[in-house]
């Protein structure tokens, strides 16, 4: 979109710099992040613990049994790594499209990234019934005399989650740098000036690296989001290259990229919520953001929901009995409650967004971006089980019921994924100063001119 | 003495005024220029004489080596290991397609940003215009044009006349 | 080898010198410890060892002990060895090949040759070797619980033996179960002429002379009944389950499974009126539900029409009335290659007419053969006698051997507090159980495998009991103590046998002996004849009190509670209900709605008086009208396996005719979660399991599958298995020897609630129709080894690959868990260490593991390897003698112990091996063929010979 008025042009860049340069250097909402991160981290202590539980007697202490051999630790990661997906999308497809209003969005979103990248890595470790050998994944010259079989989608997730982790680090540092340099330049106590001169790794705002910023940060803008389209696709080839009835279907790399970005912008909205009243930053992500990020979520969850009623028609069309069953059991079956609630808060609850007073009222996107997360994990969650407790052969039917440790695990890595978070936002800008800065200066250049 | 300094430093208020200024020391014959930004100005390419590729090719370099360096570990380990893994080829390339993909992606990303590091001789934590007194407004809303000493038509004087005149607020002899 | 001391407490161990000198030596620190933390710490030590079973500075006999019989001059460790003998079951020998390791027994097979089992096993003969290894045996003789020597004990017994001359014996009782060891009636007649006044009583809950008795009814005599399945064309039965559990199943399945392979179709087709569901009305061409005490109905009316001269029955419903009517027709159409039988449950009326039947189609001496019991215990007296005579005091000692009254007698005699009244109660037994624990002497004897002693097998030929191992424990056998009892002191185990013997060999004893210890039977078996039935049918006053018939049975997994200890039997699925770990109360579905029940509610059930209480299974396909109560549950001391699990049925079994009661039952509070393996039985319409008809006796050709990928050079070999739905009963003794031969563990209760049971090998009962009147199947399901195997493509380590020869490898020491191949197995063939379920270390059971398979640690995936370890070790064979394989060189597990042979593994590259042949016919077919993973197990049809083929799948 244009750059026209995004931001309020009643502030100056100068204004910007110190503004978001201060929220690290004079923190202004100090109570309200202790409290968040004493929730977070007494969440990450049950994560502690139930890692702990696991590695000592085994993932028997889940509720895994045959046939239901995965659940919460592979649903969760697909989930964990869904939610993403928005801030690479954000910052780089907005960034190729042009779309400045992603400037206010971008940073929190990649930091965002970053850590739910890292809880999704996690689970197939905690997954492994031998965790130990992690490392037989990876090719190396084992003295086994074994290698990786590369034949199997495990193994492509593994290339695809580390490859995406460093390239959203990387992706996200590089844009970090110049917004370093400002902090630097702003910090008036030695510690601050240390630690940003150190991270900004001497920046100098020269124009020459300004160009060649400008063209690695758009390289790699151009190479993430093909990235991130192929690293879901890959996840859902974990299920889709199975047989079993509900995940053999050609629909699923799309169904289940679409819904991480569906998830994904749920999340950012949700932070963008909290951000803005935490930091008090409504010149900078502003009403008009909010209705944009309503705008996407809308659209991503109808594309989602498309993604329900095409995988409804393939199974009627295909006319297979074993898919039917599965379909009429998702539908009717014991867990039939996961499919409806899953429609509910993803779609039914998401219609309020055609409505713009609802895009634009922070609290009322809070609602529906959370509905929108909860929607997600209870998708993953019966797309999962409803597959694998009823497959096939009527005489391995069974069921699944998660134990505690399954749920401790769970919300212990949003233990994982907040304290590192909560950390990122007091100590670095969590919003793009310079971008801010450029969107602004163009703004009053259509201005004035 | 003015061998002994790195060059003059001239304070803008936008970057309008230092692009303008860019191209007329363009125009009076100065060739060693440098800016200082908070933010990318795509204007400036023109008169600081900016038109290198390398980086977009180590880039393509880095895709490249990914590329091949993941086709032929796997292509490796089904040669050395001719397993009948569940009746698929040995030589199963759709399969090896996705390892593909990743490590190009992965290796271009590092050899951009290993490759930004190297051309921009970054990290180097001191540098002559830090000494400059007004120089921390560069990361925040000041556009500075420096003409440097190396520079054969530079002096202290003229040039700095001339920096006035080019609508500089400031302007700052930086020792080197 | 040095036989370790036993002890009784722990401080008794803490005092011995032995282990006091090794802590000195083994922790000298311990020496320092102040007195009393030293006895603590030894205290400590002697707990961990106790668990070890080993005593001092001895290792565990378990662990360490070659324990040859006779040590083999050039004894190669890890080449196994092999033993003829036999186990026994209800008295009856179960004649066994014993694979023994370092001579250590880890695997019984039937034994090849043998006229009755032909090398053939069933469940409890697979298991029985578990319990040589329980840690829960008695491991040496006691007096008042508290342990005594053999030595002390000959003492004491020449004292006992004094007062018994006084009285001639009269004051002594003998209780027996039924036997058939001929050294054990030598002894016993030595005992009577040595205390003539001696009386003998018999305690028989698992109803060998309840049989007996119905045919001393039927006949005026008791006569033993071989059913000649192999000669039959129709068998009509009467709640005869001569297809489940029991010493008859291997005999009566494989004659039955060579009638029914007949030529092209069926050779024989069952009828059966069934109260509760077993395998034969699983397998029956008609099978009907009908209440227990209607069975004699059916059988006048049956009897009416076949023309014996009876009583017109009173009316039957039309279903009953065309099921006779299909019986008779099928008689008619061959009358000579005909039989009816009737169980136990069906009663003496039944059994009577049943005899007429019989005679009247001249089935004597065709179809069913008599012999006269090898040993008649009908003369000894009830179990009811000898509680009288103890009230009476007429009783000074009760020598109890092999048997466990206190717990499995009738509740209503009340024998453990009779028993008390008893002066000298004297057990003979392998464990100190309910009678054991309650008796002056507890005389700990040895298991069969550890055993010189000799049996019959039921066909009456004889088998001597050769030991495959020296006792672990301070034990004795059967025969060795009575021989004490006597007077002849401590003599050597095989001496009494062997008095036996020379008798029956005369002077050519040295070489019979030699060759009856390696045939591992005496040829020659009972001469059959042919008796007369009696015209009249004494005509039971049928008891009407109660609203239920209640049916006792015994249990298809523990049977009487003798395997209660054994959990290879507990974590066994039970055939139809596929339960495990409990027995339960098995209703129709009409009685569950009428009651308003679900699977797990607890019901009340009273019988005469007496009640008990315990979880209802709604069981499709049983009379209406009809409850059943499993036997060999609710045991207090059978070990830390068995005890306190599931309802005793014994405490209200009647007295008189314990097989069939009436009773009421009445829905209590509660309810409780039962393992069972399987939660779903209907087929839902699919086509897992497929049937064929004499119409149509062929099933459509499979549809051509493309593949994009070129297929893989096959080695020479290509294993592959058919397994036949049409002769498989479901009788789970390929699960056990599948079980045993892979070393797979067993879970216990809650794993296998959570689903998490270990078996490599599950038998799928399915049901198609209605819940009352349903058709059953059975369908044994190990890993199908796809050739274009899902699972193998999911695995990212390698872990799981294919053999040149096509089995489907599993990796274990490759294996890091990711469980992505059981999640793509469209068969859930495979199965996961969720925790370390592997036995503890020291425990006894270690023993008995396969030495060819690795056990599996935690977080690794297993499967159902085809036995490769057979398929390597025969490899091996045929490359050393320069060969090539052959057809039979291996046979798996599960195979081998297969009773009707419904389990055929083999070459399919070789055009001519009998797999080859059967993948040919028109049955053969693959499950979920569909999907393309082309799998190497593959299955033949089920015939439907439903007289009035209706289409059932």
């Amino acid at each position: 979109m244009p750059a026209s008025d995004i931001l309020p042009v009643n502030q100056t860049i100068g204004g910007v710099s110190e503004q978001l340069t201060g929220i690290p250097l004079h923190f202004p909402a100090r109570r309200r992040w202790l409290i968040a991160m004493t929730i977070a981290s007494l969440l990450l202590a049950l994560f502690v613990v139930s890692v702990v539980a696991l590695f000592t007697r085994g993932v028997g202490i889940w509720g895994i049994n045959v046939p239901v051999t995965w659940a919460f630790a592979i649903h969760n990661y697909v989930w964990w790594l869904g939610i993403g997906h928005a801030g690479t999308l954000i910052s780089a497809l907005l960034l190729l499209t042009g779309s400045e209003w992603r400037n206010s969005l971008n940073r929190f979103a990649e930091t965002m990234t970053l850590f739910a990248v890292v809880c999704a890595g996690i689970y197939p470790v905690l997954h492994l019934g031998r965790p130990w050998y992690l490392y037989w994944m990876f090719p190396y010259p084992a003295t086994m005399g074994v290698w990786p079989q590369f034949r199997s989608p495990l193994e492509w997730d593994i290339w695809a989650v580390l490859t995406y982790l460093s390239v959203s680090v990387l992706f996200w540092y590089t844009g970090l740098i110049p917004d370093l340099a400002d902090a630097r330049d702003r910090a008036k106590k030695r510690g601050w000036q240390i630690f940003f001169g150190v991270a900004s790794l001497g920046w100098r705002g020269s124009a020459v690296h300004w160009m060649r910023w400008s063209q690695a940060y758009r390289i790699m803008a151009a190479i993430a989001v093909p990235l991130v389209v192929s690293v879901h696709s890959e996840i859902s080839l974990l299920f889709a290259a199975s047989q079993i009835p509900g995940w053999h279907s050609t629909l699923f790399p799309p169904y289940f990229v679409l819904g991480a970005a569906f998830s994904g912008f749920a999340v950012v909205s949700i932070i963008a919520v909290a951000l803005r009243t935490m930091f008090d930053l409504k010149n900078l992500v502003t009403e008009r953001h909010l209705d944009l990020l309503g705008k996407v979520l809308l659209a991503t969850g109808l594309m989602t929901a498309y993604g329900y009623v095409f995988e409804i028609f393939d199974v009627l069309y295909s006319g297979n009995a074993h898919d039917l069953q599965t379909m009429i059991d998702r539908l009717t079956g014991a867990y039939a409650w996961t499919y409806w609630s899953a429609v509910f808060f993803n779609f039914v609850v998401l219609q309020a967004l055609w409505w713009r007073p609802a895009r634009r009222t922070p609290w009322a996107l809070l609602l529906i971006s959370a509905s929108v997360v909860i929607g997600m994990w209870l998708e993953r969650y019966m797309i999962l089980v409803t597959s694998l407790y009823r497959d096939f052969l009527v005489s391995s039917w069974s069921k699944f019921t998660p134990s505690f440790w399954d749920w401790s695990t769970y919300f212990g890595t949003i233990g994982l994924f907040l304290v590192p978070f909560l950390l990122a936002i007091r100590f670095i800008p969590s919003i793009s100063i310079f971008e801010t800065e450029k969107t602004l200066a163009d703004e009053k250049e259509a201005h004035h001119g | 003495m003015a061998d002994a300094s790195y060059g003059l430093l001239a304070e803008f208020r936008n970057e309008n005024e230092l692009v303008l200024a860019a191209q007329s020391a363009r125009r009076e014959g100065y060739t060693s220029l440098d800016a200082f930004t908070p933010f990318p100005v795509e204007q400036l390419a023109a008169p600081l004489h900016f038109r290198d590729t390398r980086l977009p090719r180590l880039g393509f370099l880095g895709g490249v080596f990914g590329f091949v360096s993941a086709l032929a570990v796997q292509a490796y380990v089904s040669w050395a290991y001719p397993l009948n893994v569940g009746g698929r080829p040995l030589y199963p390339f759709s399969a090896y397609g996705v390892v593909m993909f990743e490590l190009t992606v992965l290796f271009s990303v590092l050899f951009l940003f290993v490759g930004l590091l190297y051309l921009i001789k970054l990290p180097r934590l001191n540098y002559p215009v830090f000494n400059a007194s007004r120089f921390r407004l560069a990361s925040k809303d000041r556009f500075f044009l420096c003409i440097k000493a190396d520079d054969q038509k530079f002096d202290s004087n003229s040039t700095a006349a001339f920096l006035k005149n080019a609508g500089a607020v400031t302007v700052e002899l930086v020792p080197s | 080898m040095t036989k370790p001391r036993q002890w009784t407490s722990l401080e008794e161990l803490e005092h011995d010198p032995a282990l006091q000198s090794w802590v000195a030596a083994e922790y000298p620190a311990a020496a320092t410890l102040e007195p009393v933390a030293r006895r603590e710490f030894i205290k400590l030590m002697a707990a961990s060892f106790a668990l070890a079973g080993l005593t001092g500075c001895e290792k565990s006999p378990f662990t360490t002990a070659l324990p040859y019989v006779d040590q083999p001059d050039a004894a190669t460790i890890g080449v196994p060895r092999y033993y003829a003998t036999a186990v026994t079951l209800d008295g009856y020998a179960q004649p066994v090949l014993a694979t023994t390791y370092d001579g250590r027994p880890t695997k019984l097979d039937g034994l090849p040759g043998h006229p009755v089992n032909k090398g053939r096993s069933d469940a409890f003969m697979q298991a029985a070797i578990l319990q040589l290894y329980d840690p829960d045996r008695a491991q040496q003789p006691s007096y008042r619980n508290e342990p005594i020597s053999w030595q002390d004990l000959v003492g004491k017994f020449s004292a006992l033996r004094d007062q018994w001359k006084a009285t001639q014996g009269a004051s002594v009782r003998l209780l027996v179960e039924p036997y058939t060891s001929p050294t054990l009636q030598r002894q016993i007649s030595e005992w009577l002429a040595e205390f003539p006044k001696t009386k003998i009583h018999l305690h028989d809950p698992t109803g060998l002379q309840d049989r007996r008795a119905l045919t001393a009814a039927a006949y005026g005599e008791p006569f033993d009944l071989h059913y000649r399945l192999d000669r039959c064309g129709t068998v009509i039965s009467f709640d005869d389950d001569f297809l489940g559990p029991g010493p008859h199943q291997v005999g009566n399945a494989i004659r039955w499974s060579e009638a029914r392979r007949g030529e092209g179709k069926p050779g024989i087709h069952l009828y059966c009126a069934e109260s509760i569901p077993g395998a034969t009305g699983a397998m029956a061409a008609m099978r009907i539900a009908v209440d227990a005490s209607r069975m004699s109905v059916l059988a006048d009316t049956l009897a009416v029409k076949i023309g014996v001269k009876a009583v017109a029955a009173p009316g039957l419903s039309k279903d009953e009335a065309l099921w006779v009517s299909r019986a008779a027709d099928a008689i008619r159409n061959a009358p000579d290659k005909a039989l009816v039988t009737s169980g136990l449950g069906a009663g003496r009326e039944t059994a009577s007419r049943v005899a007429q039947i019989n005679q009247a189609i001249g089935a004597p001496g065709r179809t069913l053969a008599f012999t006269k019991p090898a040993n008649d215990l009908s003369s000894s007296g009830s179990f009811a006698a000898l509680i009288d005579d103890i009230h009476s005091g007429a009783v000074e000692t009760l020598v109890i051997i092999n048997s466990n009254p206190a717990y499995s007698a009738p509740g209503a005699l009340n024998f453990s507090d009779t028993m008390a009244r008893v002066a000298c109660t004297i057990h003979i037994g392998q464990q100190r159980d309910e009678t054991g624990s309650l008796c002056t002497y507890q005389l700990a004897s040895t298991h069969s495998l550890e055993s010189w002693s000799d049996a019959l097998a039921v066909d009456g030929t004889a088998t001597i009991i050769q030991p495959t191992v020296t006792p672990f424990y301070d034990v004795r056998t059967d025969h060795q103590i009575i021989e004490m009892l006597l007077g002849h002191g401590d003599i050597a185990a095989d001496a009494p046998v062997k008095e036996t013997w020379r008798a029956r060999f005369g002077d050519v004893f040295e070489d019979r002996w030699r060759q009856a210890l390696h045939d591992g039977f005496v040829a020659g078996n009972s001469a059959p004849v042919i008796p007369q039935p009696q015209n009249s049918v004494e005509a039971i006053n049928a008891d009407n009190s109660g609203e239920v018939d209640v049916v006792f049975r015994l249990d298809p997994a523990v049977w009487d509670g003798r395997f209660s200890n054994v959990g290879w039997l507990q974590e066994l699925p039970k055939p139809l209900t596929t339960l495990t770990w409990d027995n339960v109360i098995t209703v129709s579905p009409g009685m569950a709605k009428r009651n308003g029940l679900d699977n797990g509610d607890h019901v009340e059930v009273a019988v005469n008086g007496r009640s008990i209480s315990g979880p209802v299974w709604i069981l499709p396909g049983q009379a209406t009208n009809t409850i059943s109560l499993a036997l060999g549950y609710g045991r207090r001391r059978a070990g830390r396996v068995g005890d306190r699990i599931g309802y005793d049925a014994y405490s209200i079994r009647p007295v008189d005719y314990p097989w069939r009661a009436r009773g009421t039952i009445l829905k209590r509070d509660g309810s409780s979660e039962l393992a069972s393996t399987q939660l779903h039985h209907r087929l839902e319409g699919f086509d897992f399991v497929r049937e064929v008809t004499e119409q149509h006796p062929a099933l459509p050709p499979p549809p051509s599958q493309a593949s994009m990928y070129p297929a893989w050079p096959s080695a020479k070999h290509a294993w592959g298995m058919v397994i036949d739905l049409d002769t498989c009963i479901g009788c789970n003794a390929c699960v056990v020897a599948c079980t045993a031969e892979n070393n797979v563990p067993v879970v216990g209760k809650d794993q296998v609630i959570a689903g998490r049971e270990m078996h490599w090998l599950r038998i799928a009962r399915y049901y198609s129709g209605e819940p009352e009147t349903p058709h059953s199947y059975f369908q044994p399901i190990p890993c199908m080894q796809c050739e274009d195997a899902p699972c193998e493509m999911g695995c990212p380590v390698h872990a799981t690959t294919h053999s040149p020869e096509g089995v489907n490898q599993m990796v274990y020491n490759r294996c890091i868990g990711t469980r992505t191949c059981s999640s793509y197995c469209p068969y859930k063939v495979r199965r996961f260490n969720f925790y370390d379920y592997r036995n503890a270390p020291e425990s006894p059971e270690q023993a008995a593991h396969n030495p060819d398979v690795t056990l599996r640690s935690r977080g690794v995936m297993e499967k159902c390897t085809y036995c490769t370890q057979r398929i390597e070790a025969a490899h091996a064979a045929a490359d050393k003698e320069g060969r090539d394989l052959r057809e039979g060189d291996i046979i798996t597990a599960c195979q081998s112990a297969c009773p009707t042979e419904a389990i055929v593994f083999g070459d399919i590259n070789d055009p001519n091996s009998k797999i080859s042949k059967l993948r040919r016919s028109g049955r053969h077919y693959a499950l979920l063929e569909e999907l393309g993973t082309r799998p190497r197990t593959t299955y033949l049809a089920r015939w439907n010979d439903s007289p009035d083929d209706t289409e059932r799948t």
